[in-house]
């Protein structure tokens, strides 16, 4: 049985800053204050026609460089692509950080010298190394909502299905599709889309 | 052989993408970050686009070089040492007196001082270096915090490590020179006048990397610990924070190399190679044979001030 490879996607057509996603993000996993694992940001700010909002979180890299660099080892990459990390092993050296394309690994404090704690990052909703749906788990780590068979949170909540998660191949027809319905000739892919996943 | 040409083409085409101002010039924007971090803000979305810069530098150097690197430091010097040992042995001088104080109560104070520190630094930093053969967690965390507990008694200690040796560290071309043509007199088992002042080229070698190349490591250490800081500061340098911070960590490994190889030659300098080194350190003085050989000019010039006569006996 061939796995799915899970991919994020965000429609920078269609999203509308609203912010949706990264509140959703933060009440489902209990997040800390000033945590926040997805983000949506607006680029080329009031300039007409180049302005545009998208959503981003850990793109779940192939060949993840965080999981290549890490110098304690600590990251798995699941047989369907979702990049985790085991908080009982990471140092919280940063590295993860620098050697990403996203800025995606962040540092909550730690409460025992009041200084940058392990790494914190999306895990897709997939929880961590810890038994599935553990108290454990969700506490290190969120929900674990694929477990269950649910959507990641911010994808299920994206009001204007800007924001999609799934399976590489679907979620590459859905945006095909769409940049054909709008009959706009060639379109880039959305951004970060090659630096995430290659071609 | 080919991975080192990739390796040095690599590191030279970012540096010629600075220098070329090909880096890109990023307007820092924070009204688009919503709180919290600040690294994932517009300026992380936009260094997405030159993450071939420094971003691929460093997930290159970390995944095939830095780890291997120190590697071969660590066991390279450590095994050259070891057969200079057995094949030259050590330099053992006459430790009686009439000797000289070389070293007063402060300065012995500081360099202990700051030898604590790197007794706490250069161990932790290689735990976390090869931190995955340790197995992560709490052990390699705690490593991670005693380095920074070091380096703040360096810092501590930095101003008056400086202040103390600085003169007697400048070097000089006469003796500097004909030191490194013997390199200093080490590979020959007898004893020869070797011309160096207070100091020898190879200990100036020793103190200037520990100043410079520590300073270096403050500063790279620094901004890697806080993380997040002053952005508009950068914004001047026209660097995004977080390539400000590959930067630092690709610097902070290779000065790290060059420290680790000097501090592990001093070690074995002091403990092994010259008897009585260590001794000297804590009393503060040298016998006035060792200072002949070891220090000639330094000898010379006591003579001529009268410090100290030549007549005394070479042999216990
Ligand atoms: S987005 Fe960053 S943290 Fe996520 S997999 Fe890619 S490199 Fe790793
Ligand atoms: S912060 Fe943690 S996960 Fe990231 S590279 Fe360091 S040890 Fe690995």
């Amino acid at each position: 049985m061939s796995y799915a490879r899970m991919k994020f996607y965000c429609d920078d057509r269609r999203c509308i800053d609203c912010d949706g996603c990264s509140v959703a993000c933060a009440e489902a996993h209990e997040l800390p204050v000033g945590i926040s694992r997805r983000k949506v940001v607006t680029l080329n700010e009031g300039v007409e026609g180049k302005e545009f909002s998208t959503s981003m979180a850990c793109m779940h890299c192939t060949d993840a460089p965080c999981e290549q660099v890490c110098p304690v080892d600590c990251f798995y990459i699941r047989e369907d692509g979702i990049v985790l990390h085991d908080k009982n092993i990471c140092i919280g050296c940063g590295y993860c950080l620098y050697a990403c394309p996203f800025g995606a690994p962040q540092f909550p404090e730690d409460n025992a010298f009041g200084t940058r704690g392990v790494m914190d990052k999306c895990t897709m909703c997939a929880g961590g190394p810890e038994p599935t749906n553990s108290a454990a788990e969700r506490k290190l780590y969120g929900q674990n909502r694929i477990a269950e068979g649910k959507v990641p949170v911010c994808a299920a909540m994206c009001s204007t299905k800007a924001l999609l998660v799934g399976d590489g191949e679907d979620v590459s027809n859905i945006y095909r599709q769409r940049v054909a319905s709008r009959g706009h000739g060639v379109q880039s892919r959305p951004y970060g889309w090659s630096t995430a996943y290659g071609r | 052989m080919k991975k080192t040409v990739l390796f040095i083409l690599m590191t030279l085409g970012a540096y010629a993408r600075v220098i070329s101002g090909q880096v890109p010039l990023v307007q820092t924007d924070l009204s688009a970050s919503k709180g919290g971090d600040l690294l994932v803000s517009s300026q992380m979305i936009q260094n997405i686009l030159h993450y071939q810069t420094w971003g691929e530098l460093f997930v290159y150097l970390q995944v095939h070089w830095f780890r291997l690197l120190f590697a071969v430091i660590l066991i390279g010097v450590i095994v050259v040492f070891a057969i200079h040992y057995l094949i030259i042995g050590a330099k053992v001088f006459n430790e009686n007196c009439p000797c000289v104080l070389v070293y007063p109560l402060f300065q012995r104070v500081v360099h202990w001082i700051a030898a604590l520190s790197f007794v706490l630094i250069i161990p932790t930093g290689l735990i976390m270096e090869f931190g995955k053969y340790l197995g992560g967690g709490e052990f390699v965390r705690i490593s991670r915090h005693i380095h920074a507990i070091g380096t703040v008694i360096f810092i501590i200690v930095f101003i008056p490590l400086f202040y103390i040796w600085v003169r007697a560290m400048l070097l000089s071309f006469r003796d500097d020179t004909r030191w490194i043509y013997m390199l200093g007199g080490y590979l020959n088992k007898k004893h020869v006048k070797v011309p160096a002042g207070k100091f020898t080229f190879g200990q100036k070698m020793w103190f200037w990397m520990a100043i410079l190349g520590g300073f270096v490591m403050i500063v790279t250490g620094a901004a890697m610990y806080f993380q997040n800081f002053d952005i508009a500061l950068l914004s001047k340098l026209h660097l995004d924070q977080v390539d400000l911070l590959r930067i630092s960590a690709i610097t902070h490994n290779f000065v790290g190399m060059a420290i680790l190889a000097l501090f592990i030659t001093h070690l074995y300098m002091s403990l092994f190679a010259i008897k009585g080194s260590l001794q000297s350190m804590i009393t503060g003085f040298k016998s006035v044979h060792e200072l002949k050989y070891l220090h000639h000019s330094y000898y010379r010039k006591l003579l001529t001030k009268g410090f100290i006569s030549e007549d005394y006996e070479e042999d216990k």
